[in-house]
């Protein structure tokens, strides 16, 4: 629609001094045109649901014990309509349309009204407006000054010079255009007053001239700094909808801190922090970080994300159980299935969290206590799960699952050939009968959902991997 | 094996700690802050109280040094910190485990004499990093780990290396031929090499050498009767 718009505002540039062929006129007249004809009805046809109306009119009615009254619903229908055709952005969309009509002269000049229709598509442009928006009582006042400082000047500027054979100001259409070249400090010097009266209404005008400029620029800063957050949380927002796929952290504190480092070096995260000062830190950390309450539905509208498709888990890591309990509970009021996963600060509220809906709990207190029992007990053995867990010296374990290009190529362990590849099959988890076969027989059938529990390099481990896919040779 | 070991803070971790530990010691003391909470339970014991300018005289004369294990678990580091530091100007051979919220704590307990770290938000974040990508492993090795199936880990010790005829760790199917799973080696020094690592694949087993290795409680033990002992 960009494209269009240049090129046909390129195409009324270029008729101005040279001549520009049928097909080109007729592609701009007609074709893109039309173009935008058929997008104006199709807005016109979505700027209001009619279905919508007419469901909410029958509820109304049904709830009042009313009749159904469609002539009101259709009067709702036809306000609706009404106010999208005399909003600005319809009425821009109308007049670019309205080259159509390219017999009369003047309508084609309408082609620039195309080029309002940027607003539409430029999202920096709908920034601007919205910053400016934001700002509009004080430009309202701006404008009223100003348009009193032009009356008042040019009047006066035409009663003293008009009368001054030798002055170029003769008329009060000149004396208001001076005025407002004079204001707005661009001052072309084509006119100047010559009377001394003149002049000295020029030195009131520059200076409130000075004064309007200085008043703008200062608006425009202030609304910007204002918005800045803002506009950079709608960037965010963006960004986040356009993920295909990432965890959602709710709450930043020390815990998060850290799952988010180890998350982020092969997934996606975005944080959810109430508190702004750690939202800041954050962000300052490196992270998406959004200042949204993780316990409200309406953060989660706001963020225009399919959490059944985009989101892997919810992680309500805050160091409070009644937050964590109150996010589980807000993410399950409107979704079942969402992997939660919350930390437990207090054992006594174990109990709440999963009825809250939380599918995995961890309890910070118990796992130290099972660490100190490892230490005490068995500190080498300890020593090497932790170093498997945490990939130290290249060794790490990994869990594949057998898909239906695996089962072809492989149907029993002893065809997997672990040994030769320098690994470790610590066992097989049958997801079916959710159990762990630890080192199965050689003669034990792999099944398609089976995960077989390997442990050995990265390296072997990866290269065992990309021998499964492809099968036997 | 130590007898006695000593919990040095009365909070939500002394008696998960307690829980975990109370089969490997013949004697548990706890001991809470001066400052500290007084209504948590006390689970049975006799709560006696310190503060951080003891000289630990009193400890000394209650109980042998030399068989005591401390755990210090105050949850505001810098107490923590300076208990650690004073007990380990007092006892040099004393082996500390301390509690520790976050990596600067963690620096700064060992320069004050920590034996070993119970990091909880790293450890925490690892183990829930673990849950969600690897969940299947993760549930597997906390079983084994936390000893909730028949399956175990153990550490055995290579006092019949002959046994082995020169063989070297990798070449050996653990699997086939002992029901067992070897995880790692580790020599005579202590370090710890995993079983198909290079350098492991070069080392003839000999006597000293402890294996760290999985497998059903009868198989382990029948391992070590062939190979000599276990650590316990």
């Amino acid at each position: 629609m960009i494209a269009l718009i240049f090129s046909s505002v390129f195409i009324l540039i270029r008729e101005v001094k040279s001549h520009v062929n049928d097909e080109l006129l007729f592609y701009n007249n007609y074709v893109v045109s039309a173009i935008f004809l058929v997008e104006y009805l199709l807005r016109f046809w979505i700027s209001s649901s009619v279905t919508q109306t007419i469901i909410k009119q029958s509820e109304h009615d049904v709830m009042l014990g009313n009749e159904f009254n469609l002539s009101l619903a259709l009067k709702n229908i036809l306000y609706e309509k009404i106010r999208y055709v005399i909003s600005i952005k319809a009425i821009i969309d109308l007049l670019a349309i309205l080259p159509f009509f390219h017999e009369l002269r003047l309508l084609r000049l309408f082609i620039l009204f195309r080029v309002f229709k940027l607003f539409r598509y430029a999202k920096s442009i709908q920034v601007f407006t919205s910053v400016v928006a934001a700002k509009k009582f004080e430009f309202l006042t701006l404008f009223i000054f100003a348009s009193i400082v032009v009356f008042v000047s040019s009047v006066l500027i035409y009663v003293m010079e008009a009368n001054n054979p030798a002055s170029p100001i003769n008329t009060l259409f000149e004396a208001l255009y001076w005025s407002v070249v004079t204001i707005s400090t661009v001052g072309y010097g084509d006119i100047t007053p010559i009377t001394e009266a003149g002049r000295v209404v020029a030195i009131f005008v520059i200076i409130a001239g000075i004064a309007v400029f200085s008043f703008t620029t200062s608006l425009i800063v202030s609304a910007f700094t204002e918005k800045l957050d803002e506009i950079k949380d709608t960037k965010l927002v963006d960004d986040i909808a356009k993920k295909r796929e990432f965890y959602l952290i709710c709450g930043y504190e020390n815990i998060s801190k850290e799952v988010a480092k180890k998350l982020v070096q092969n997934s996606e995260v975005v944080i959810l922090e109430e508190n702004e000062q750690k939202v800041l830190q954050a962000k300052k950390d490196g992270f998406f970080a959004l200042h949204y309450d993780p316990g409200s539905i309406d953060s989660y509208r706001k963020l225009r994300i399919n959490i059944e498709t985009q989101v892997s888990a919810i992680l309500c890591l805050s160091h409070s159980d009644v937050e964590n309990v109150y996010t589980a509970l807000t993410i399950r009021s409107f979704n079942k299935d969402v992997f939660i996963l919350s930390i437990l600060k207090a054992k006594t509220n174990r109990n709440k969290l999963l009825f809250a809906g939380v599918n995995e709990l961890l309890y910070e207190k118990e796992l130290v206590g099972m660490i100190a029992k490892e230490f005490v007990g068995k500190p080498v053995a300890f020593e090497a799960i932790h170093a498997l867990q945490s990939s130290y010296n290249g060794i790490e374990m990994q869990e594949i699952i057998i898909n239906e290009r695996i089962i072809d190529g492989y149907k029993v362990v002893a065809e997997l050939e672990c040994h030769k590849h320098r690994i470790i099959l610590l066992g097989i988890y049958k997801k079916s009968k959710k159990n762990f076969y630890f080192n199965p027989f050689y003669e034990t059938s792999l099944e398609v959902g089976d995960y077989l529990l390997l442990i050995g390099n990265i390296q072997f481990i990866k290269e065992f991997t990309d021998n499964l896919h492809k099968g036997k040779q | 094996m130590h007898k006695i070991a000593l919990i040095f803070g009365h909070n939500d971790y002394t008696f998960e700690i307690e829980k975990n530990i109370k089969f490997h010691y013949k004697k548990i003391y706890i001991f809470k802050l001066d400052a500290q909470d007084t209504s948590k339970d006390s689970n049975g014991y006799e709560i006696q109280t310190f503060d951080l300018s003891e000289d630990w005289d009193e400890l000394r004369d209650s109980v042998d040094i030399d068989e005591c294990e401390a755990f210090c678990i105050l949850e505001d580091m810098s107490k923590n910190i300076f208990l650690t530091l004073s007990l380990r100007d007092t006892f040099k051979n004393l082996k500390i485990v301390a509690l520790s919220q976050d990596k600067e704590s963690t620096e700064k307990l060992i320069l004050a004499g920590a034996s070993k770290i119970l990091p909880t938000t790293q450890t925490t974040a690892n183990i829930i990093v673990e849950m969600i990508k690897k969940p299947i492993v993760t549930e597997v090795l906390h079983n084994i780990l936390y000893e909730k199936s028949n399956l175990k880990i153990a550490q055995v010790m290579v006092k019949n290396a002959q046994y082995f005829n020169g063989l070297y760790a990798s070449d050996i199917d653990w699997s086939k031929e002992y029901n067992i799973t070897v995880l790692s080696v580790i020599d005579e020094d202590g370090d710890t090499e995993f079983i198909y690592s290079a350098k492991a694949k070069h080392q003839q087993i000999k006597n000293g050498y402890q294996f760290v290795v999985v497998g059903f409680d009868k198989d382990i033990i029948e391992f070590e009767k062939l190979i000599g002992g276990a650590n316990e």
